[in-house]
């Protein structure tokens, strides 16, 4: 029983991380029906900004005071990968908005090796993992039979609250009514009077920024970082978000939690243990997408793959 | 390059293609280098005051000597198809004056080394660049002519003579394209420290042989060429064979690189296999190189390897054989969610079986795979007493070990090649492109969607699936981690860069992605960040390949399938409706009468 608390705890802690990568994905889907491969890559651009921050930008008398060091790097983490996204979408996706469906995707995937790349390289040591400050309280929390790192927790509630916060912006803001007539319809939208180019990069930014975040909150709770888990966690998000129903904000939060459960409790019980864990969150991939594309909670006619 | 038309006016533009052709000329018998680099004096003396160099065809100071003299000639001789032969030149001298000069001055530590450093004077490669533009704005400026179409009737002889002479044309084409592989085979040597400027070299040379492909195909040449071997059809197929049987005794046959060619060749023959899926029926595969990896492990257990599970002995053949058909099941079972799944949802499908095979692999799945620590002492391909290791002496030549592997692969890949064409002319090909063009109209007309979808995958995966059965004798180990996602995605590029549907577009992009990092040793750190940059440059400004199928040049760029762009073609359809309306109205009677 202890252990299968704890592994749902573990659970909770990655699919809040998943999900806030799974939201970027969602979104930009929901609006250009783009696979936005390289989005796995934003987020791990953003944990080495976030690091980057606390290495070479915080005396060491801030380093240790988390309420200090922790916003601050979460600033440079968002910035980094805001950064990037934008400029990731201006010169490689927005000249083949009208280019056949392939041709985007194919861009993702260049870029999604390039930004890795670029990090080995460039990036100071980046070629082995690098270790990430525990910048939050150090401690381990328990709850019961569950202990729970701080920065687990901290990741769990952002996320969470970031969520809600996204869900709101979307439903109620000038922006988010924008937003939501895009994806509904482009050209209508554009009659409309909004510009659906400043539309798809606020999402873009949007998406961006909370996979910033959860770049430096996955790092601190992790506490190494190095250049590939950009690519492992924006395929699970990328599931989630299909899971949940792609185009759907709260399908993608739920679908997170459900593939960080599926994760933590398939490498403890289903056989083959977690050397296979991945292989669990593939199969339920491609079940999904054959079974019921159009995820948990999306609406039909909203799949056009 | 539209950008550029117009940059210059008429008037000018054969004035300055006569500058940028002189100015070529002079780069040529500048200097480059103001001082001798570190490791060693750079090929074709950069430092020397005058081009003393021997007419090695492929110093680049020759190139482009070459260059600039044919711009000269071009601009006055009446040349078909001048402006995209001057343009072509121009880009070529770019090319080559631009790759040497960074390379020079990044060596040589800064611009001195390529300008003036203590009394030295080195202006060669700057004089170099600025001729390759002014070429490139007085072709701008000219119009734009279409490709010549030559006839095929060489000399206008008809019947056996004809025949003969497009033989004699065809003899000729192709030895000199034999030639040209072997040189960009040869050219700078191997990267690494014995040739520090393999890669440079290379490059250059490969902007020579662009600029040089470039004003052939401008002038039409590469168009009737290839005209004519469709039209002698068995004799080129013959012919080019016999060339890639004649590598191995040229300058090219060493055992380096009989190695290369053959590896290169066992990712042609996959990147044609993935062509079907990809090229012909429209559905993009992430997770294709598990094919070969299955094949690949397959042969592995049946080739008496001791540490493989299974351990049997088959002849090769028969091996080989049952690769592919479990690799083609598996592509039948892969292929399977094509019956509800489409477009980057069905991508994403055969990522995740992609991913599956490889972490299954890697955990060496019913001690199958060999896990981390892999199948190694895979024995080579033993056939008619001769194992494929081994050097072989043919014609009186010593051919070096690998050479009996690069044989096999030249008949594998043709045999591939064969299925291919075949396939696309076929009853099922034409399904397969109708599906990649409108699925659902195909579906209208009648074609069983379903069944020719997984018929793709279980071809392109029998195909892997053989291929990776010579792979894996050919390197002795089997192991998962030569099948990952990344060789996916360079599998991917090969068809992509090459022209997607095309068998030269497979052929040459697979060559190209696995020629260049040989090549470019020193660079090995950037070779993938490279790569992602390239796929993402390429589906910017040339979606459609470096040769492109027709009806996808038509998608891609917005062309019809003769080539032409179709806002141009718009144009002068609203011209030529606008003059008939203004003649109308001139004469509003005249048709009429002349009608009755």
């Amino acid at each position: 029983m202890g252990t299968l608390l704890q592994q749902i705890a573990n659970g909770i802690v990655l699919g809040a991380t998943i999900g806030l990568i799974a939201l970027g994905y969602t979104m930009v889907y929901g609006i250009i029906q783009l696979i936005n491969f390289a989005h796995g890559e934003v987020f791990m651009v953003g944990a080495f900004g976030g690091l980057a921050v606390y290495r070479w930008m915080l005396p060491q008398s801030w380093q240790e005071q988390w309420y200090i060091a922790l916003p601050l790097m979460l600033l440079g983490g968002v910035v980094v990968a805001v950064v990037i996204a934008v400029i990731m979408e201006r010169f490689a996706y927005r000249p083949l908005r009208n280019a056949p469906r392939l041709a985007p995707l194919i861009t993702a995937l260049g870029v999604s090796v390039a930004l890795q790349e670029a990090i080995r390289i460039w990036y100071p040591d980046a070629d082995a993992a690098q270790p990430f400050p525990r910048v939050f309280v150090d401690e381990q929390i328990k709850i019961g039979p569950v202990e729970i790192s701080a920065s687990g927790l901290l990741l769990i509630v952002v996320s969470i609250g970031l969520s809600i916060l996204l869900q709101a912006y979307v439903s109620r803001s000038r922006m988010g009514r924008a937003m939501r007539a895009t994806s509904q319809d482009r050209d209508t939208a554009r009659l409309m009077g909004v510009n659906p180019d400043r539309v798809i990069v606020m999402t873009f930014i949007l998406g961006a920024a909370l996979a910033g975040v959860g770049g430096v909150l996955y790092g601190s709770w992790i506490t190494n970082v190095d250049n590939s888990i950009g690519f492992q966690n924006g395929i699970f998000a990328f599931t989630a978000a299909v899971l949940g129903g792609i185009g759907s904000l709260r399908g993608a939060v739920i679908g997170a939690f459900i593939i960080g459960l599926i994760k933590n409790l398939g490498g403890q019980y289903l056989p083959g243990g977690t050397q296979y864990d991945y292989v669990w969150i593939f199969v339920v991939l491609i079940l999904v997408l054959v079974f019921r594309p159009q995820g948990l909670f999306g609406e039909a006619e909203r799949v056009r793959a | 390059m539209s950008r550029l038309t117009g940059f210059l006016p008429t008037a000018l533009a054969r004035p300055f293609a006569v500058i940028g052709g002189v100015l070529l000329l002079i780069a040529a018998m500048l200097p480059w280098a103001t001082f001798l680099l570190n490791d060693g004096a750079y090929p074709d003396k950069a430092t020397l005051q005058f081009f003393d160099a021997p007419l090695e065809l492929t110093g680049y100071r020759w190139n482009v000597l070459l260059f600039g003299a044919a711009a000269i000639i071009a601009t006055f001789a009446p040349t078909p198809g001048k402006a995209r032969v001057l343009r072509a030149l121009g880009w070529g001298g770019l090319a080559i004056s631009a790759i040497t000069s960074i390379f020079i001055a990044g060596k040589g530590g800064g611009l001195g080394a390529i300008t003036a450093v203590d009394g030295n004077y080195a202006f060669g490669g700057i004089v170099g660049v600025i001729g390759g533009i002014v070429l490139i704005l007085a072709a701008g400026a000219m119009p734009l002519p279409d490709i010549p179409h030559w006839s095929t009737k060489v000399f206008g002889l008809e019947g056996w003579a004809g025949r003969i002479a497009a033989w004699v044309a065809l003899l000729i084409a192709f030895a000199a394209v034999l030639y040209l592989v072997q040189l960009t085979l040869t050219v700078g040597g191997i990267g690494g420290a014995a040739f520090p400027y393999a890669g440079p070299v290379f490059l250059a040379f490969l902007g020579f042989a662009g600029g040089l492909l470039g004003a052939l195909h401008g002038m039409g040449i590469t168009g009737w060429v290839s005209r004519l071997s469709e039209e002698n059809r068995a004799f080129s197929i013959v012919v080019l064979l016999l060339c890639a049987f004649a590598l191995p005794f040229t300058e090219a046959g060493s055992q380096y690189w009989m190695q290369v060619a053959a590896t290169i060749g066992v990712y042609a023959a996959t990147a044609i296999g993935l062509n079907i899926v990809v090229g012909l029926a429209g559905l993009l595969d992430l997770g294709y190189v598990a094919f070969l990896g299955i094949g690949a492990f397959v042969a592995a257990n049946l080739s008496g390897a001791a540490a493989s599970t299974v351990g049997w002995n088959i002849p090769f053949p028969l091996a080989a054989l049952l690769s592919a058909v479990i690799a083609g099941i598996f592509g039948a079972i892969v292929g399977s969610p094509t019956l509800r799944v489409r477009g980057d949802y069905l991508a994403i499908v055969t990522l995740a079986f992609g991913e599956i095979f490889y972490r299954t692999a890697q955990n060496d799945i019913g001690t199958l795979t060999g896990g981390a620590s892999a199948i190694p002492g895979i024995p080579p391909i033993t056939m008619f007493g001769t194992a494929f290791n081994e050097p072989i002496t043919l014609f009186g030549t010593e051919l070096p070990t690998g050479v009996l592997y690069y044989f096999l692969i030249v008949l594998v890949v043709a045999a591939v090649m064969a299925v291919f064409a075949n396939l696309k002319n076929s009853r099922i090909g034409r399904a397969w492109i109708a599906i990649r063009e409108d699925e659902d109209a195909a579906r209208a007309m009648g074609i069983a969607t379903g069944k020719a979808k997984i018929l793709a995958f279980m071809c392109g995966a029998t195909l892997a699936g053989l291929a990776g059965a010579i792979f894996v004798h050919k390197l002795g180990t089997a192991s998962y981690d030569s099948f990952k996602f990344l060789e996916s995605v360079t599998l991917l590029a090969a068809v992509i860069l090459g022209g997607m549907g095309t068998i030269p577009g497979a052929v040459l992009g697979a060559s190209l992605l696995f020629v260049l990092p040989e090549k470019l040793r020193e660079f090995e750190d950037y070779r993938l960040l490279v790569f992602g940059l390239a796929l993402i440059f390429i589906m910017r400004f040339r979606p459609q390949g470096l040769v492109p199928d027709r009806v996808r040049r038509a998608e891609f760029a917005g062309e019809t399938a003769e080539g032409k762009s179709i806002e141009e073609i718009q144009e002068k359809a609203v011209l030529e409706q606008e003059l008939e309306l203004e003649r109308e109205h001139e004469a509003p009677s005249a048709p009429k009468e002349a009608g009755r």
